[in-house]
């Protein structure tokens, strides 16, 4: 046993455990031996025997256990990695930042009940102008410059024939926003974008159920979810040909609180959306009776708002994809706040 | 339309700042971009009246003059000036008056001579560069006014933003009306004198015919003689000028002072230009060229409508006026024109001959419908003021169409279930009076309503409900939510699709990209897809030639937005983009919902030390199985080898047509070596795109039968087959599978090997084969037995040979 001591090592054990435990070993003889002691001695020997061997056994079991643990301790010095160094480098994608902005901006409308609904970018003249109430040669059209293309059609100038394919096809209770790109005849620049995103959204029911103060309600709800709730919103009286009475709806300029600053011209507001109630005309054009039902409409550009979010003043960053400008966001669908 | 408010001032009092009206009126829909604010660059110059003028004794340039500025004194003034004489009224600047930089002004001796002040030019005061002579006031200037103040210098100017259905607000009377309603002030409108009966000798004799009323319904005319053309008055100039048109002589100001004020386009002709002293307004009859008094030579459609005399045309109608009925210095009779012409018609002949003047800009929006005659009093009163001219003529007015009678009926219980708020009686009346309506009382709860001959745009109730609102900048409607819809919205297939698919490819490690939609035509044919060939639709007005085109795939997007990180420090480039593409579809454009993706450069660096994954197209390939999977159409989707002449931008023997129930949907795959050159990338760039319109149709959720979790355990048994080198893997699986009984669960390969153990041309492949049995344990034996016979008909099948 003294050789089975705290200090043994792997190689010392294991030859104890030879000389003693193995098939031709100390106590392995000893038993072997067993048959010429006298029968009367054969218990009290053969007791003693085995319990050496659980005893030398425990004890090789115990430095054993404590070897193993030690090697263990060994291994683990030896196996340390620089945890400091980057860990294995897959490629990481982000969304798009007016995606972000986009599905939030949708999901706030989702929440106050609107449903989604996608429609087409190439339009003819009656979905984009005459249904909304544009004539023909009126100069209201003068106040987006349209994009035509091959079969007589054109590029929409805004989301709002939404408004008109969804009624077309479909009659009221309605609470419907219609998320999408659009066109105009603008210079790729710092400033202006020739194809942009817009939701146009409206919400249509039978007369006098759905009232301009609705109209004003839904969309400074929508304005506080989107950029805060002490958001000051300010609505103001407009014209669109599609709408009457027409809004424009401001919020205090998120640069300067209000104060005024040269991105909201000194007038402490931010214009944010087009808005109003349907005009009758409208309705007429998708065959609702104007005394039957109401509602209102409302549109607005994301890449405007997104700019003044993140704090960017160059439009075009959102079409050139430059990575080191889309890498900062994070990877998350609506993660831009 | 630019707004002094010294001019507004004529017409209404208010007692509010410059800020507090803009701010009014841009929250009733009348924006103001901004508020200038004006001030003088001199200080101490008076008005003087010059009395008398002699010679400098000792300068033959210099007079010495006498002049009165009133309160302030006489003074006696050395002025070297040509245009300096007795009578006329001008500038002074007094001793220590400042102007511009210069120190004050002091009393100077000029040769001998002291000068008490200096009577100056344009130059001097900094309004012009004129520097020829004096500037002569007008004479309403009195002596020892502030010329500051009388040429109006201390002027504020709002630059209003007008909509396209307020043509009144472009003038400044209705720009008064509004501002009048918004503070419930008082409109001051002064009535023009009659036109006076022409002295003997002044009579003029004309005759205006009218062939298309229905284009023009109403034209006055008025004859005036004994005209000096030459410079207006400085007050005019000035007003003119803020207002951002330029001043060219007494006459044509007058008639652009008076549109400018009322809203009414004028034009005057020359009275000795037109030929038998007749005025026609007819159309144009043939298309036919037509110089315009811009000197440019335009040419005329037939509708378009003319002011022509006996012999040619005049001028086009509310557009733009002739060069050869132009008012010049020679003229001295004039016939004056103030009519009404059709929106409609000036905007087509506007637009199609790209003319935007501010006559046509104003006759488009809708102009008074019944002011024709009394701005050509008004124009007459100043002619008669600035230009010495007398009537010759009464104002012949003709009218073949009346305006129709507007009466429209408000019922203020429709207007307060449109607002959400009732708006009391009175206030609504007011309002309505208040911006020219006649409002009377129509049954118990609501109001006739004639509106206004300048306001074209109310024609029915929804208007005047806009106009009761507007008037106290929406702010009566309080902001209430609508009850919540009862019935949930449907969720839409389509935006659940593309946010499922965005989702699968930022996990792929994809970015997100968008690109424009317009493209070269180059681009279009060079990525027009494998195997398609569709027709691109063209833009017919395009910002450029790049642009003229949308795109038929999102490719040629993807690689400029590579192009564009590689030439920024970009080593590595991983980009994906969800759009719609176009195509012809016969004559009609149609649209396509499509995802595609760029993959350059090192993809995964994996750790440090360990060997990294590089843009390829088995990378690719993989994002699009993945995919795939993520969306269910896994077991649906197969990967054939491309056409080199399908897609000569793709690598042809490293890229795969994609097919969804063998039908192509896109296809993915490295750039062929030569597109890599001309794009000089210096790595593998691999590419997918696929259509997602049978995707969408299919759905998103996966449609196959779950089963429960296997009860029992599996065996495997491996095999490998040697082959000839081009024999596809897939076909390889797809006859083990056939081969098989139905204890076969899975078929996979895991090695393909090409070398020195096997033939030249020749490659193992080695796969692994599952057998699984639904209700037992499998034994040994059995999977032996069953495996032995698959390998044995496998192999006869492919016509194999095994590999140990």
């Amino acid at each position: 046993m003294a050789e089975l001591a705290d200090g043994a090592d792997a190689a010392q054990v294991e030859t104890v455990r030879v000389r003693v435990l193995g098939r031709s070993g100390e106590l392995t003889e000893i038993m072997r031996g067993m048959r010429e002691v006298p029968a009367a001695e054969r218990p009290a020997i053969g007791n003693l025997v085995n319990q050496i061997k659980r005893e030398v056994e425990a004890r090789i079991e115990a430095l054993s256990a404590n070897l193993k643990q030690a090697a263990l301790e060994r291994s683990l010095g030896e196996k340390n990695l620089d945890v400091t160094l980057p860990g294995m480098r897959i490629a990481r994608g982000r969304i798009h930042p007016i995606t972000q902005i986009l599905e939030r901006m949708l999901a706030i409308f989702e929440d106050m009940g609107f449903e989604v609904a996608i429609t087409q970018d190439v339009e003819d003249d009656f979905h984009n102008f005459e249904a909304l109430n544009f004539p023909p040669h009126h100069p209201a059209r003068d106040m987006q410059d349209t994009f035509f293309v091959d079969g007589g059609r054109l590029l929409r100038t805004h989301t709002s024939n939404g408004q008109i394919r969804v009624m077309e096809q479909r009659r009221p209770p309605l609470a419907v926003v219609c998320p999408g790109k659009c066109y105009r005849r603008d210079e790729l620049s710092v400033r202006s974008l020739p194809m942009f995103t817009q939701i146009e959204g409206f919400m249509v029911d039978r007369h006098g159920r759905i009232t301009m103060a609705h109209l004003k309600g839904v969309l400074s709800e929508f304005l506080r979810a989107f950029f805060g709730p002490d958001t000051k919103v300010r609505f103001r009286s407009s014209f669109f040909p599609f709408t009457e009475p027409s809004a424009e709806v401001d919020i205090h300029c998120l640069l300067c609180k209000g104060v005024g600053c040269p991105v909201c011209k000194k007038s402490g507001w931010l214009e944010i959306l087009g808005a109003g109630m349907i005009h009758p005309n409208v309705l007429r054009a998708v065959g609702y009776e104007p005394g039957d039902y109401q509602g209102f409409a409302f549109g607005f550009g994301v890449e405007r708002p997104a700019l003044l979010l993140l704090g960017v003043d160059d439009m075009r960053v959102f079409i050139e994809n430059d990575l080191r400008f889309l890498s900062q966001f994070p990877a998350l669908s609506g993660g831009v706040r | 339309m630019k707004l002094p408010l010294s001019w507004l001032n004529e017409f209404v009092t208010v007692d509010a700042d410059a800020d507090e009206i803009a701010r009014r009126l841009s929250c009733a829909g009348l924006v103001i971009e901004t508020v200038g604010r004006l001030a003088p660059q001199f200080s101490g110059v008076v008005a003087a009246s010059v009395l008398h003028v002699e010679k400098h004794p000792n300068a033959d340039r210099l007079r010495l003059c006498d002049v009165d500025a009133g309160a302030r004194g006489k003074f006696k003034i050395v002025c070297g000036a040509p245009n300096v004489a007795a009578g006329m009224r001008a500038p002074l600047a007094l001793i220590g008056a400042k102007l511009g930089k210069e120190p004050p002004l002091a009393a100077a001796t000029i040769r001998g001579i002291q000068s008490e002040g200096m009577l100056c030019s344009g130059r001097e005061l900094g309004l012009s560069d004129d520097h020829s002579g004096i500037i002569a006031l007008g004479a309403d200037a009195k002596p020892g006014d502030d010329v500051a103040e009388y040429l109006h210098l201390n002027d504020t100017v709002l630059d209003v933003e007008i909509t396209a259905n307020r043509g009144d607000c472009l003038s400044i009377v209705g720009l008064a009306r509004e501002v009048a309603a918004l503070f419930d002030a008082k409109l001051r409108m002064p009535k023009p004198e009659h036109a006076r009966k022409p002295k003997p000798g002044d009579a003029i004799q004309f005759d205006v015919k009218i062939e298309a009323p229905d284009l023009c319904p109403r034209y006055a005319a008025l004859a005036m003689t004994g005209i000096t053309v030459g410079p207006s008055p400085v007050w005019m100039r000035r007003r003119l000028e803020l207002c951002g048109m330029q001043a060219l002589n007494n006459v044509v100001d007058a008639t652009n002072y008076v549109m400018l004020e009322t809203g009414q386009p004028l034009h005057a002709f020359d009275w000795a230009k037109i030929a038998g002293g007749k005025i026609v307004v007819r159309r144009a009859g043939k298309s036919r060229e037509f110089v315009t008094l811009d000197n440019v030579k335009r040419t005329l459609d037939s509708e378009d409508l003319m002011i022509a005399d006996q012999e040619k045309e005049l001028g086009i109608a509310g557009v733009m006026g002739g060069l050869n009925s132009e008012v010049g210095e020679s003229t001295s009779a004039i016939l004056l024109e103030s009519a009404y012409f059709e929106p409609i018609g000036i905007a087509r002949t506007a637009r199609r001959t790209q003319i935007r003047s501010e006559a046509s800009y104003r006759f488009e929006r809708g102009i008074d419908r019944e002011g024709q005659v009394n701005a050509i009093l008004r124009v007459a009163e100043l002619i008669r003021e600035t230009a010495g001219g007398r009537d010759a003529s009464a104002v012949s007015d003709l009218e073949p169409r009346k305006a129709q009678a507007r009466k429209i009926v408000l019922d203020l219980g429709a207007m307060e279930s449109l607002l959400g708020v009732s708006i009391p009686a009175a206030t609504a009346k007011r309002r309505l009076i208040a911006i020219g309506a006649q409002v009377s009382a129509a049954g118990k709860n609501g109001f006739s309503v004639s509106p206004p001959p300048f306001r074209p745009d109310l024609n029915e109730s929804a208007d005047l409900i806009e106009e009761v609102a507007r008037l106290s900048g929406l702010e009566d409607i309080p902001a209430t939510l609508p009850p919540r819809v009862a019935a949930l919205a449907p969720r839409h297939p389509e935006r659940e699709f593309i946010r499922g698919s965005r989702e699968v490819m930022l996990g792929c490690g994809l970015t997100e990209a968008a690109t424009l939609a317009f493209t070269a035509p180059a681009d279009n044919a060079r990525y027009c897809g494998a195997g398609q060939k569709p027709k691109p639709v063209r833009v017919n007005n395009p910002l450029s030639a790049e642009l003229s085109e949308l795109r038929v795939s999102l490719m040629a997007g993807l690689i400029g937005s590579l192009r564009f990180n590689l030439n920024r420090e970009a080593a590595s480039v991983h980009l994906f983009e969800i759009g719609k593409t176009f195509a012809m579809d016969g004559d009609l454009p149609a649209e396509a919902i499509r995802i595609a993706a760029v993959s350059y450069g090192t993809y995964a660096l994996s750790a440090i030390g360990e060997p990294g994954v590089k843009a390829g197209f088995f990378q690719m390939k993989g994002i699009v199985e993945t995919y795939l999977d993520a969306i269910g159409a896994g077991g649906r989707t197969a990967f054939k080898p491309i056409e080199a002449a399908d897609a000569p931008f793709l690598h042809p023997g490293r890229s795969a047509i994609v097919t969804i129930d063998g039908e192509a949907a896109g296809y993915v795959g490295e750039l062929h070596p030569g597109e890599a050159m001309r794009l000089d990338l210096a790595e593998t760039c691999a590419v997918f795109e696929l259509d997602l319109k049978n995707l969408i149709a299919y759905g998103f959720a996966p449609r196959k039968t779950i089963e429960a979790p296997p009860k029992f355990p599996a065996i495997r048994r491996d095999l490998a087959l040697v082959l000839d080198r081009n024999f596809p893997a897939d076909m390889v699986v797809k006859t083990i599978r056939e081969c098989g009984t139905g204890l076969l669960e899975h078929v996979d390969v895991f090695d393909v090997y090409e070398g020195k153990a096997v033939a030249g041309g020749k490659k193992s492949i080695a796969l692994a084969c599952r057998y699984r049995s639904k209700d037992r344990t499998l034994t040994d034996e059995e999977v032996n037995r069953v495996h032995a016979a698959l390998v044995e008909e496998a192999r006869t099948r492919l016509g194999a040979e095994l590999r140990d």
